[in-house]
């Protein structure tokens, strides 16, 4: 394939891109977060737009039967559902307006704490910067230029976006007689062991073969069962389930 | 294609995790990306609009259409760069003319409107696959982030339009005022007619302009969702440890026949034997770690476990209280909802609606009550905050109305006019041989008084003699300043001095204040 094409040694070095986002916390553990970028928030911003319409126009239905009454009430919950909906939601909420809660996002601090009334109302009165000109200009930009994707109200009030974290899932793996791995592994190595046992679902067999034969030489054993004896380590890495 | 010269970091991710990667790959790239792109689509539109100058909307159409023979350009710049290949501006076109050729009129033809457009092109452009087998290969990547590249598709419509429109609204807000063009909305809806074709094209160059921002990362978008998806499928990222590990462990097998060699000449002893094997692999205990040890001696790993479990009971580690509380009962209230209920309901809903139309009156009991509530919380901000906004008006130096009342008593000295005698001079004559501290502290106290109440003077307790009397000076009457200084330092050299002043001054003294007060009168 024409990916491979090409191989000059004219390189510049820079670390990898990577969507995450390290926080250090004061124990000096790396706190990983997920920034969302431009789509999924587009979307989850659709999602509320939508909700929003579909209450003001329910609210402006039904009170529209009680007269002056009903239009004063409207004009109220109109008030709150502009300017307060989405602060409420990501305050009492865990940072999750039902918009961010459906695509999978939460508002969070810079530093990963849980976001508070001061920036949750600096971001979304700022919101009208981002309008600017129309129709989100500025914040669309502001968003595709910052590498955690914040708009300008994530800017000032000093907010994150990020993905929530689900629970992971109880790991599967193929049937095999647990081993000790015949050398010492790194975090990282028994990961991406643990990682081809439980996808090996996923891969096709010819694919599974060839990987498991480069550690074939180190393993000493030949290379078709190579793949057997990754997965007993996996599995002894799992321990007793 | 080396997967360890990788410029982004290879794990799989979820298919919005993907796109934002694209988001970050663009940027990285952006100057070049959006340079290429202008270059490219800039002079063909020029070139379009000539042509088509009559009808600006087929000009535009034909624009859009042809989006996809543009994107094979970013693609293969950052297929390149991806690798830390970055071409030049030159490589990048040179190439353009083989990038253009296969699948050129599939593109532009049936896959044109698929929503998976930039998910696609990177298997069409390539990969070089032909006829079956690159269609079986779109199915199988197809299987998965599929929707992200729809979805990505949707977005980005509409992103574009928010941009145009953004863009429009800014060249709008930014026209002179003196430009005094009659645009309302009927002749703009004319403006087909004919005169306004310039405005029209301007409005597609603004169209081709954003372009230049969004498509670069759209095809960067639809790039990293395909690598995405080939990570998952060939395991990218377990191949490259896989590869690190194997070179690790074949390295240190390297070292360790070298070290055994070096070993075998030296000759082994008996205690470097000992030494190789000193440091056994642990045995698989059969019990588990669970099971009873060290039974001979006085703590046995049971007697241990219980007395770390009875510590772990405990504060601060277990903190239990109980809580006692009244609670309703359960709301023994069942509804059988039918449609007769349902019925009932709603035109109950309907006269209690009736009703409150009946009573505007509650309307305007909310109001006043609003009102109410709003004034009071206006005034609890006010008095809660009432030192600080005391605080910010000094600070802007409004006026002051506080009422100024001169003291009745300075420096210990009484200056209250009612404490001073009717004729002061002649007071200052009679006491001046027998008592002359106290005729010249009466004289003292005169003037402070006068200066105090007819002069307006704003003495204060703290000033000192030498402050008065450059605050004298400041009143600008020569007459009454000399002789201020002339008292002041006659009654300073008698109170702090003990010397007494010279008897002609009496006289001076005594003449100068009564031209004073008479002129004082007077002025």
């Amino acid at each position: 394939m024409s990916l491979s094409s090409v191989a000059q040694p004219a390189r510049v070095h820079c670390p990898p891109l990577d969507t995450r986002y390290q926080v250090e916390t004061p124990e000096g553990i790396d706190l990983l977060l997920r920034p969302a970028g431009l789509v999924p928030r587009a979307l989850a911003f659709a999602i509320d737009l939508a909700i929003r319409g579909l209450a003001l126009l329910l609210l402006f239905v039904v009170l529209g039967l009680l007269g002056q009454f009903g239009m004063g009430l409207a004009s109220i919950l109109l008030f709150l559902l502009t300017w307060w909906y989405m602060v409420l939601f990501e305050v009492f909420n865990q940072g999750r307006s039902p918009g961010k809660q459906l695509l999978g996002l939460r508002v969070v601090h810079d530093d990963g704490t849980p976001v508070g009334w001061a920036a949750s109302l600096t971001r979304n009165l700022l919101r009208f910067v981002d309008i600017l000109p129309f129709a989100y200009t500025l914040g669309i930009l502001s968003c595709l230029n910052h590498p955690a994707f914040k708009r300008l109200g994530d800017i000032a009030a000093g907010t994150l976006v990020v993905y929530r974290d689900t629970l992971p899932a109880r790991p599967n793996l193929p049937q095999a007689e647990a081993l000790r791995a015949p050398f010492a592994l790194s975090l990282s190595e028994q990961r991406a062991l643990l990682g081809f046992a439980e996808r090996a679902e996923q891969l096709s067999s010819a694919r599974r073969a060839e990987l498991a034969a480069i550690l074939a030489e180190p393993l000493q054993v030949p290379a078709e069962q190579a793949e057997q004896r990754l997965h007993g380590i996996a599995r002894g890495l799992l321990g007793p389930t | 294609m080396r997967l360890t010269d990788a410029s982004v970091a290879i794990r799989p991710r979820s298919a919005w995790e993907a796109l934002d990667l694209g988001v970050l790959l663009a940027r990285r790239h952006a100057g070049l990306l959006m340079a290429s792109w202008a270059l490219l689509t800039l002079p063909l539109f020029a070139l379009l609009c000539l042509l088509l100058w009559e009808h600006p909307g087929w000009a535009i159409f034909a624009f859009w259409w042809l989006k996809p023979a543009y994107e094979r350009l970013p693609l293969y710049i950052l297929s390149h760069a991806l690798f830390g290949d970055t071409p030049s501006l030159g490589q990048a076109f040179k190439a353009l003319p083989g990038l253009l050729k296969p699948q050129l009129l599939a593109s532009l033809t049936w896959r044109r409107l698929s929503p998976t457009r930039s998910f696609d092109l990177p298997v069409l452009q390539l990969e070089g696959l032909a006829g079956p087998a690159r269609s079986q290969r779109l199915v199988v990547l197809g299987q998965r982030d599929a929707g992200g590249a729809t979805w990505l598709t949707v977005v980005g419509m509409h992103l574009e339009m928010a941009l145009w429109l953004g863009l429009i609204s800014l060249f709008y807000l930014l026209l002179p005022q003196q430009i005094e063009l009659d645009w309302s909305w009927q002749s703009l809806a004319n403006a087909a007619a004919g005169e306004w074709l310039w405005l029209e094209h301007l409005s597609n160059l603004l169209y081709a302009l954003l372009l230049i921002v969004w498509e670069p990362v759209y095809v960067a978008c639809g790039f990293t969702l395909y690598l995405n998806r080939r990570t998952a499928l060939e395991a990218w990222d377990i191949e490259l440890v896989f590869r690190q590990l194997r070179q690790r462990l074949t390295g240190v097998a390297y070292a360790l026949l070298l070290g055994f060699g070096l070993v075998l000449l030296q000759a082994p002893t008996a205690a470097m034997a000992a030494g190789a094997s000193s440091c056994p692999l642990p045995q698989e205990d059969p019990h588990g770690p669970q099971a009873a040890r060290l039974l001979k001696q006085p703590l046995s790993s049971q007697a241990a476990r219980h007395s770390i479990e009875q510590l772990l009971d405990a504060p601060p580690f277990e903190n239990r209280e109980t809580v006692t509380l009244w609670r309703f009962g359960e709301a023994a209230t069942a509804e059988d909802p039918s449609a007769d209920s349902l019925k009932g309901l709603i035109e109950k809903f309907l006269k209690l609606a009736e009703f409150w139309k009946s009573l505007d009156a509650v309307a305007l009991f909310f109001e006043a009550l609003l009102w109410a509530t709003l004034f009071a919380l206006v005034a609890l901000l006010v008095w809660r905050y009432r030192d600080w906004l005391a605080t910010f008006t000094g600070r802007l130096g409004l006026p002051q109305r506080r009422a100024h009342l001169p003291p009745s008593q300075l420096f210990g000295l009484e200056v209250a006019p009612q404490s001073l005698p009717e004729d002061v001079a002649g007071e200052v004559e009679r006491l001046w041989t027998e008592q002359p501290r106290a005729a010249l502290g009466l004289l003292y106290r005169a003037l402070l008084s006068r200066l105090l109440h007819d002069y307006r003077l704003p003495l204060k307790d703290s000033h000192t003699e030498a402050e008065v009397l450059r605050l004298v000076q400041g009143l600008d009457r020569h007459e009454l300043s000399a002789f201020s200084q002339l008292l002041t330092r006659h009654w300073q050299n008698l109170a702090y001095g003990h010397r007494l002043p010279p008897e002609d001054l009496r006289h001076a003294l005594c003449d100068d204040w009564r031209r004073l007060s008479a002129a004082g009168g007077r002025g």
